[in-house]
């Protein structure tokens, strides 16, 4: 036992000597400087080296700081933990940098507060850690996709869900958590259950003033939603009511104010149900705010509102122009169908499924009483509108008329034109058809275009991405080389490592039956057998500038690697443009070329153009493809959002155009895939591409592994 | 070779639990009746199975299921020689064997078998109505009770594992899809034996999860998954942890989805 002392006494010793031999100019100037050693010597030895690397390295910038730090840091690790104190480190350094000696100083010495604010940090729950469970969650509850994104305030305005950064108002980050959740949920409820209906929202804003009747109004609508979420979800509405409360008597005060307006409890209560109550309760008391309400912003809702109603009023005709019976809207060679358009504007009916109230009502869309199969997504818009409307007004059930849509310019004022008047570029120029859908006929020889290489870019880009995705790298080449070895095993061959026993005992009896026995009674492994051809087709467009454009290049840089194991050939090529006359194609490695740090390069180069004119890219692309010898081949479009042009290349026409151009290479035996960060995507690719053959990915950062995936699934 | 693939033929005694969503019944049995083969679409658990078994009891034939996988070969389905103590021995496959005693032939995920079995599908189908066994030289002719259904899940992406054209054209074509709230509470409700209010919640939780298609989830909880939730329930587990046993974690892997699921279950109890 008397070795304890003297193993302290060895520490100490030791804790000096390595102090003086790092910091020996700083030691001296600590104040109270052995008892900071005796402190240091007593702490773990990990939190005795981690002292020591930072003392060498802030001695490196500045003596006196080093000696501030050393006073510092052993009441720094009895209060905090040693990432938290690396974190109180880094803020000193950085403001050494920035701001000089003074202030740097003043961060070390001034220890309490950083403690405070830590403590503050520990409890409190950050938007950025639950955003993704949020955004699945939400989503899972039904209604429209809502986006969950930071403000200083909670609220909505029916597009998105705003909540603040950080909560930090009850004891623990747990508790925090479901504040969150709670507000989250709320948020959704509001547009869940009607209170922003076109037409409640309307007559909200046109009755009520903010500063008097509106607060009554929103406690009206929280005793309204609340019931609607106890309904439905009751053990959710549970869980709100324990976070909700300052005290009781705040709880009281919700109480008496719910048992006082239990009409708004009906499953049948709307919105328009509480305004009609506001003038009832403007002289009772209100109860104080719960503490996931939130705020409401009615003139942001409405212009959010304004914004939607007509974009999906559009797609909505559009969709049903393309249900509606091929007979029944060809269209005219003048196209004036207006007629016939009006007729059939009677034959589409909406009827809800199921009780009403429910929380997940369901729409069927009929036709001439008959229900007609609908996709996913236009059973989304359907009930996107159903929740804005409550009803669906005649004229959205008129089809758009063929033409009538999208006037189509031949005159060049949209900057198209014949390629007679097209300045003679340099290099090879294809030229390439498009088809009309208006007309059902292509335009020959609109589109011109070239190929071009890519400008090398940064090679930096792509160390930094291999390391910022080690990890992730490591498991595309793990999940790859599993494919390989799942398509090893060959069985009946003439050579092999291992007898074949059912071609063995088919041998044997033909042998006995006096025929001619087989000599392929082996099972070999090979690494052949994959014949697999890719064209990675890269949207250049303009609006891919930034993460997109980034999250591109670095699933392209990860997935090389991977494909180098799988030994399938590829090709990746961008393309945008901007009207028929300059479509452009730009070469980042060609089937032949193997994979380089030129290619490499190329691929960190890659950077946002102009527009994006897809029908002439799948065409050119494609028969690149084409061309090559390969059992399977696969065209996969990385790309952030729909065919548009300058021009009239956008809408329905470029939708069309694309999607022949893609039923087109179909046939000639190509199978075409796309992978897009649109959120609106789920309107327009399963038309473009088939109901499968497409994938949306909702955040930019989950694109690189998305792609190694997809690519594994597509290919097995 | 029935050992091989598994596949059995019977006879099913009592009626198999079946809900109609539409009119298949009809459609498959005038199928049979005029002798052409029928395609079952539909994703995962959504009753195409229980459909086949329930037809077969309902049409009074025997059953063989065949569950088809990578290495499923021609001969797997037709039959092959055996040596038995020195003696060769031809033995029937499932498919032989159903043609042979007019049986339904059931063959499951059909994509995943190899090439080959198109061969002998594709003369089943069409109005040869034959099966040639090459080994024996001889030709079976099919007869009329014999039916043959294949199923698959056209959501797969794979663009390997697509039905052929030819293969597909053959066939009358019968969609599923999860049934609609009221229907698929009544399947939860008779399958597990929990009462109506657990059942309609556990139908709720499962519309909830099927939202999340295509934004992180292949597929949503199907009825089956559901179903299994609510013979946990009945045996006593508590419904939030036979929601997270029985469907999140069978659903996914990813922690956050998990979670959400989770939260999704104790959300709707």
């Amino acid at each position: 036992m008397a070795d304890a002392p003297r193993q302290n006494f060895f520490n100490l010793i030791r804790v000096q000597k390595d102090l003086e031999k790092i910091a020996g100019a700083a030691l001296i100037r600590v104040p109270r400087m052995q008892e900071v050693i005796g402190e240091i010597a007593e702490l773990e030895r990990e939190a005795q080296d981690f002292i020591l690397h930072w003392a060498e390295v802030i001695a490196l910038s500045n003596t006196e700081l080093t000696a501030h730090f050393l006073g510092q840091v052993p009441a720094a690790f009895r209060a905090l933990d040693q990432a938290a104190v690396e974190d109180w480190i880094i803020k000193a350094m950085d403001v050494f940098d920035n701001r000089g000696l003074g202030f740097a100083i003043e961060v070390f010495d001034k220890l309490d507060p950083w403690i405070e604010a830590h403590e503050r940090n520990r409890t409190a729950c950050k938007l950025e850690q639950i955003a993704g469970f949020l955004r699945h969650f939400v989503r899972a509850l039904g209604g429209r996709t809502l986006n969950i994104t930071n403000d200083q305030q909670a609220w909505t305005d029916t597009e998105k869900i705003f909540l603040p950064t950080a909560l930090n108002v009850l004891a623990d980050r747990a508790a925090n958590g479901r504040l969150m959740k709670s507000t989250a949920v709320y948020l959704w409820a509001q547009n869940r259950y009607g209170t922003w209906r076109y037409r409640a929202l309307e007559e909200a804003i046109r009755q009520l003033d903010a500063a008097v009747t509106w607060p009554v109004y929103q406690c009206l609508e929280g005793v309204r939603l609340m019931a609607a979420i106890a309904r439905e979800l009751p053990g959710l509405a549970r869980e709100m009511e324990a976070v909700a409360y300052v005290d009781e008597a705040h709880a009281a005060s919700w109480a008496a104010f719910t048992a006082a307006a239990a009409a708004l409890a009906a499953p049948e209560a709307s919105a328009r149900d509480s305004l009609a109550l506001v003038a009832d309760f403007s002289q009772v008391p209100l109860p104080a705010a719960r503490r996931w309400q939130g705020e409401m912003f009615p003139q942001k809702v409405r212009e959010a509102l304004f914004k939607r109603v007509p974009r999906e009023k559009e797609a909505l005709q559009q969709a049903l122009s393309a249900l509606q019976p091929e007979h029944e809207q060809q269209p005219t060679e003048d196209g004036s169908e207006a007629a016939e358009g009006t007729q059939a504007a009677n034959r589409f009916s909406i009827a809800q499924n199921g009780q009403a109230g429910a929380t997940q009502p369901e729409y069927e869309l009929r036709y001439d009483g008959q229900a007609v199969p609908m996709s996913a997504e236009l059973q989304d818009l359907l009930d996107s509108i159903m929740q804005d409307m409550g009803e669906m007004a005649e004229d959205y059930l008129t089809p758009a008329g063929g033409s009538g849509a999208y006037p189509l310019d031949e005159s060049g004022a949209g900057g198209e034109g014949h390629l007679k008047d097209l300045p003679s570029p340099a290099g090879k120029l294809w030229l390439y058809p498009e088809w009309d859908y208006a007309r059902a006929r292509f335009r020959d020889a609109f589109c011109a275009l070239t190929e071009q290489d890519v400008p090398e870019g940064d090679p930096g880009f792509a160390e930094k991405t291999r390391v910022k995705y080690r990890g992730l790298a490591k498991s595309i080449q793990r999940i790859f080389e599993a494919i390989l070895s799942e398509a090893q095993r060959q069985r009946r061959q003439v050579h092999g490592d291992e007898l074949d026993l059912d071609a063995l005992v088919e041998a044997h009896v033909d042998r006995l039956q006096g025929r001619e026995m087989s000599d392929r009674l082996y099972t070999h492994f090979r690494k052949a057998g994959r014949n697999v051809a890719v064209m990675f087709m890269v949207d250049m467009s303009g609006s891919t500038k930034g993460w997109i454009n980034e999250a591109e290049r670095e699933s392209l840089i990860l997935l090389c690697e991977a494909l180098q194991v799988l030994g399938d050939s590829y090709a990746i090529y961008g393309f945008s443009g901007r009207t028929n006359k300059r479509c452009e194609i730009y070469r980042v490695k060609t089937f032949n070329e193997p994979y380089s740090t030129g290619v490499e390069r190329r691929i960190c180069g890659i950077g946002p153009k102009a527009y994006t004119r897809m029908g002439v890219a799948v065409r050119h692309l494609g028969k690149l493809l084409g061309d090559v010898p390969a059992r399977t081949r696969l065209l996969i479009t990385l790309s952030d959002g729909k065919p548009e042009d300058y021009g009239s290349y956008r809408g329905r026409y470029g939708i069309e155009d694309t999607r022949h151009a893609l039923l087109e290479i179909k046939r000639s035996g190509i199978h075409p895939f796309c992978i897009t960060i649109d959120r609106e995507a789920q309107s327009y690719l399963p038309h473009m591409y088939g109901a499968s053959n497409f994938t949306v990915v909702d955040e930019v950062a989950k694109l690189p592994w998305k792609v190694a995936d997809i690519y594994r699934k597509l290919t097995t | 070779m029935s050992q091989a693939t598994g596949a059995t033929a019977r006879m099913i005694q009592d009626e198999p639990y079946y809900e109609a969503l539409g009119n298949e019944r009809e459609v498959f049995a005038a199928a049979y009746g005029n002798q052409l083969p029928v395609l079952l679409k539909g994703p995962t658990g959504c009753g195409k199975t229980r459909f086949v078994h329930h037809m077969a009891w309902k049409l009074q034939r025997p059953l063989i299921t065949v569950a088809c996988h990578d290495d499923l070969t021609a001969a797997d389905l037709v039959g092959r020689y055996l040596v038995k103590g020195g003696e060769t021995q031809w033995v029937d496959g499932p498919l032989a064997q159903a043609v042979r005693m007019g049986a339904i032939c059931y063959l499951d995920e059909v994509v995943e078998a190899r090439k080959d079995t198109t061969v002998v599908i594709h003369p089943l189908c069409d109005d040869r109505r034959i099966l040639p066994i090459d080994k024996l030289g001889e030709v079976l002719v099919v007869p009329p009770e014999f039916s043959l259904v294949i199923s698959y899940n056209p959501g797969y992406q794979s663009v390997l594992k697509d039905l052929k054209q030819s293969t597909r054209q053959r066939f009358v074509a019968l969609e599923f899809a999860y049934p609609e709230a009221a229907l698929e509470q009544r399947i939860v409700e008779s399958e597990s034996g929990v009462a109506p209010e657990m059942a309609a919640r556990l139908v709720k939780f499962g519309a909830h999860t099927r939202n999340l298609k295509g934004a992180g989830l292949e597929e949503g909880a199907s009825t089956r998954l559901l179903v299994n939730a609510g013979k946990l329930v009945q045996a006593g587990v508590a419904p939030a942890v036979a929601c997270d046993t029985a469907v999140a974690h069978a659903l996914t892997d990813d922690p956050e989805l998990l979670q959400t699921i989770h939260e999704l279950a104790s959300a709707v109890f």
